[in-house]
């Protein structure tokens, strides 16, 4: 095991990003360390059938050479003049091949960024032994139940710096906890999932045992009836939805091509009064961090305020296009084209609990989680995927009967639109390929969720 | 000069150097263990409308070691900036498995012979020497003509290429070198206007295509002519009628069945998730260790196979990231379920044949099943005209937009880019918003015909799947083919 050591020596590490970064055959360099030792135990079947110890380093320098920008990136320190000469040859030669003509890319001008809290002890005191020892006593209290277990405890140090030559320099070093856990008795399973930059706020013994329970609690589950429901859906069901609103255009990206709600209803209210959601690096829960891989300092976006549409998150290049400034939301995803994300997405919380929420429902469905949810319809931000896991009828504002997972296609709009009640605790989960990206949600109350195919009176 | 002759790891003699020396550090203190080291260079060139061109290249190298000590595996991975991180990374991996000593179920894996061997992925032109200009070149031109019509609201093409040194080496003596490359392209067209947004892409709708080949590939691809197509239809797809809802018969084009493997075949066929490996994220599967040679997955028409041998795909190599050789296994045999998608632990732990799919994302991550190069085999159909001729009354659709499916593998609802409606066997208008819905088992019950071999096309996908996430790289292959009452419009 490793002793939760940063995955570059802090020490000196700025200053010899900037010696890296005083290239003299390009206008410009940026140099962006991103780094993670992470460490994680999963279990299932009654056994850790995967411990790992697993130490990821990128250093990814950028060149600007006539306003034209190319990347070149190393694993490690000692590949990065070579990086650094690489990346300035390719945006040499696309300069040249633009004869002339100057391209609009740009580095990071200096800016102070926020100060977040990134570093919490217990969850360097989250190791081996003690994440070994909660997968054991899991796995024993759900065979106790007389079911099983499967997820995953882990920790994690991440670390940003970037660096360039406009005399940006910034590090970061942030702690990261995850727990995970799918609990299954008979048919009845519930899942439960959280991060945090402190794995006391995990509060992982409470949530464990509470998984267990509704697993024990959703045996003999019955079929969801096709049509539209009241739904409470749960803070992890709640947060999956919320990632589609970079698809329905708060992203730069759409904003600039004037598709979505930002570049077509920006100041239009298009959701309930009761839901804010914001981009926020300074939140105090999520996955924050002060600045970009661009070395942009973040600031909070409102997406929607109390249901007005705000802003899109924006790099460079996208603030350039729409003329705007950066908001500090640059990102890379593998295999794609360098676009803007929210990479902590946070909703408001309101002042029910769960109890309440349910409370206030006749007859409804509690939906704990969504799985494989796909964008079906941009315009209408329509969605389609399975609820899943500890799913229950509301009948008379209490829980009943567990219900199986059903096929549901639905706006995120529309549902947002008919929201009634939000629930005062959050639950964060990531947000698939996206570096150091977390969505925050609390539990949600709303109408007319449509389970089932579509009917003819619906096309 | 060889593709393969770049980097510091294309010498078989120095690598097993460094895999000589993280084994000797856990030596006589494991039942088993095993290196990986690699090597990796991505190149990606991005065009947009409206912005500037993206380009980059990206380098990494490192070691992953596993062990197994006292039935308890453990694994670590390092970047290799020296010699001596390869041992750190074996004294780590041996320290993760001591400190589980005696905590669970313990695994051992049957023993077998040292396979030794090398492997190189058979290359025209080395992308790599593609100069910057050129790449460029294309991707204006590509751009250029799928943004002519008014209607493009947005455009992307991109061009790709990888190559990788994959050294392996295990204490039962096998030392294995590969050395691999692949090349690819992309394209995503976005229209908006009379109150829609509808896309189009080519010649793949997931991150484009990419194949185990040099620069040569791009020539077949054609891509200047099928950039000005997809931009035309996706214009037109603003204006065209919604697809209809009901129960239809429908001729699936080949990208779209190459998805529909992905989801339905080859995810429920990894016996990891079949054991429950995955409950907790990539999900589990509607067939059971039980079913596999009794269970009726699908129609007589319907032959999968997992084949790494065929050269030129994604899914192409010789040995698997745990060494076991390449080979063929049929998965689904004329509609039985025959073979998974298999480990050495969870063969071992089933009892089910080892067909060698273990694949992990680089270096860092461990091997967990992945698909290989997972294909239908063509059938008696004919060419896609025939099998349309064939169907008569029904539609032809392909291209896949959006794509769901529970976490069993059994319960899918899958909408495509393009739709025609045929009649008479012939093509006639375009439709939107195409989507159909259905049950594994009874979709794949429902195929009458697969066409035949000229119709048959291969596609390179990303795939992700493990705890961290890592990502697969592996190849589905299809012929289009007739499926009869298929419930569609369920969007």
């Amino acid at each position: 095991m490793t002793s939760f050591a940063p995955p570059v020596a802090p020490d000196g590490l700025l200053a010899q990003l900037a010696s890296a970064a005083a290239a003299p055959n390009a206008d410009a360099v940026e140099i962006t360390l991103l780094g993670r030792a992470g460490e994680y135990t999963r279990f299932a079947g009654g056994r850790v059938h995967q411990p790992q110890d697993i130490l990821e380093t990128q250093f990814s320098v950028r060149a600007v050479v006539d306003g034209h920008a190319a990347r070149a990136a190393t694993g490690t320190l000692s590949g990065l003049d070579q990086a650094v000469a690489r990346a300035t040859a390719a945006a040499r030669a696309l300069a040249d091949r633009a004869r002339g003509k100057a391209g609009s890319a740009t580095v990071a001008m200096p800016a102070v960024a926020p100060e977040v809290v990134l570093w919490h002890d217990d969850t360097a005191a989250f190791d081996g032994g003690a994440r070994a020892t909660a997968a054991g006593r899991t796995m024993r209290a759900a065979a106790d139940a007389g079911g099983g277990a499967a997820g995953m405890f882990g920790r994690a140090l991440t670390q940003i710096a970037v660096v360039n030559s406009a005399g940006v320099a910034h590090h970061a070093l942030a702690t990261e906890a995850l727990g995970t856990l799918t609990a299954t008795v008979a048919d009845g399973t519930s899942h439960w999932i959280d991060l945090h930059r402190s794995a006391g706020a995990l509060d992982l013994a409470a949530s464990v045992d509470r998984t267990i329970a509704e697993a024990v609690a959703g045996q003999g589950r019955r079929p969801v009836p096709d049509g539209r429901h009241t739904v409470v859906l749960g803070p992890q069901a709640a947060g999956e939805l919320l990632t589609f609103l970079e698809d329905a255009g708060f992203s730069g990206e759409l904003a600039a091509a004037h598709v979505g709600l930002v570049a077509q209803r920006a100041g239009q209210k298009v959701a309930s009064s009761l839901v804010t959601v914001a981009d926020d690096a300074t939140a105090t829960i999520g996955l924050p961090i002060g600045f970009d891989m661009e070395g942009t300092p973040k600031r909070r976006v409102p997406l929607l305020t109390a249901g007005v549409v705000g802003e899109a998150v924006t790099n460079l290049a996208t603030a350039a296009a729409l003329g705007t400034r950066s908001t500090g939301h640059a990102h890379i995803a593998r295999e794609e084209v360098p676009t803007p994300v929210a990479a902590n997405m946070v909703m408001d919380a309101g002042d029910a609990t769960e109890a309440e929420l349910i409370a206030g429902v006749e007859r409804g469905i509690y939906v704990q989680r969504f799985w494989y949810t796909r964008l079906v319809d941009r315009v209408t931000a329509t969605i389609t995927g399975v609820s899943r896991d500890g799913c229950f009828l509301i009948e008379d504002g209490r829980l009943t009967a567990p219900v199986a997972g059903a096929r549901f296609t639905h706006s995120v709009l529309d549902f947002l639109g008919t929201v009634d009640g939000v629930g005062s605790a959050r639950r964060s989960q990531p947000v698939m390929n996206v570096w150091n990206g977390a969505v925050t949600a609390p539990a949600l109350r709303g109408h007319g969720f449509r389970f089932g195919a579509a009917t003819v009176e619906e096309s | 000069m060889s593709s393969h002759d770049w980097g510091a790891l294309s010498d078989d003699a120095a690598a097993r150097a460094i895999l000589d020396s993280a084994l000797d550090t856990v030596d006589g203190r494991v039942e088993y263990a095993d290196a990986r080291l690699i090597e990796c260079e991505e190149l990606r060139s991005y065009a947009q409308l409206g912005a500037d061109p993206d380009e980059r290249i990206e380098q990494n190298i490192g070691i992953g070691v596993r062990v197994l000590v006292d039935g308890q595996w453990g694994f670590a991975a390092r970047p290799l900036a020296a010699h001596a991180d390869a041992a750190t990374a074996a004294r780590s991996a041996l320290a993760s498995a001591v400190a589980l000593a005696g905590s669970g179920r313990r695994v051992s894996l049957p023993p077998r012979e040292a396979v030794s061997g090398r492997y190189e992925t058979e290359a025209g032109q080395d992308p790599f020497t593609v100069d910057t200009a050129t790449r460029h070149d294309l991707l204006a031109a590509w751009l250029g003509a799928a943004s002519a019509p008014a209607e493009v609201a947005a455009a992307q093409a991109g061009v790709n290429a990888k190559r990788q040194h994959r050294h392996f080496a295990s204490t039962e003596g096998s030392r294995q070198h590969q050395h691999l490359l692949e090349t690819g392209a992309m394209l995503m067209v976005t229209a908006a206007g009379h109150g829609d947004v509808q896309r189009r892409s080519y010649p793949n709708s997931f991150h484009g295509n990419t194949a185990a080949a040099g620069w040569e590939y791009l020539a077949g691809l054609a891509m200047r002519e099928n950039a000005a197509r997809v931009g035309e239809e996706a214009v037109a797809l603003l204006t065209a009628p919604l697809a209809p809802r009901g129960h239809a018969d429908v001729v699936i084009g080949a990208q779209q069945v190459s998805l529909q493997i992905h989801e339905s075949a080859g995810h429920a066929l990894e016996l990891d998730r079949i054991l429950g490996d995955e409950a907790n994220y990539a999900g589990t599967s509607f067939i059971t260790a039980g079913d596999v040679g009794s269970l009726r997955y699908g129609s007589d028409a319907v032959t999968i196979a997992s084949d790494p041998t065929v050269p030129g795909t994604r899914g192409s190599f010789a040995f698997d990231d745990e060494g076991t050789p390449a080979r063929r296994a049929a998965l689904i045999d004329r509609g039985i379920v025959r073979n998974t998608l298999s480990t050495r632990d969870s063969a071992a732990r089933s009892g089910l044949a080892l067909t060698g799919a273990a694949r992990s994302d680089g270096w860092a991550y461990l091997p967990v099943c992945f698909s290989t190069h997972v294909y239908l085999e063509p059938g008696d159909g004919g060419s896609l005209d025939e099998l349309l001729d064939r169907m008569g009354d029904g539609y032809y659709i392909d291209d896949n937009r959006s794509w769901s499916i529970d976490n069993q593998r059994l319960n899918f609802q899958f909408g495509t880019e393009v739709a025609y409606e045929v009649r008479g066997g012939r093509r006639g208008r375009l439709l939107k918003n195409f989507s159909y819905g259905g049950v594994t088992p009874q979709f794949w019950g429902s195929v009458e015909a697969v066409a035949g071999p000229e119709e048959f096309r291969a596609f390179g996908y990303p795939c992700g799947k493990g705890e961290p996430k890592q990502w697969g790289f592996l190849s589905h292959g299809a012929s289009p083919m007739l499926v009869r009452d298929l419930r569609i419009g369920v969007a």
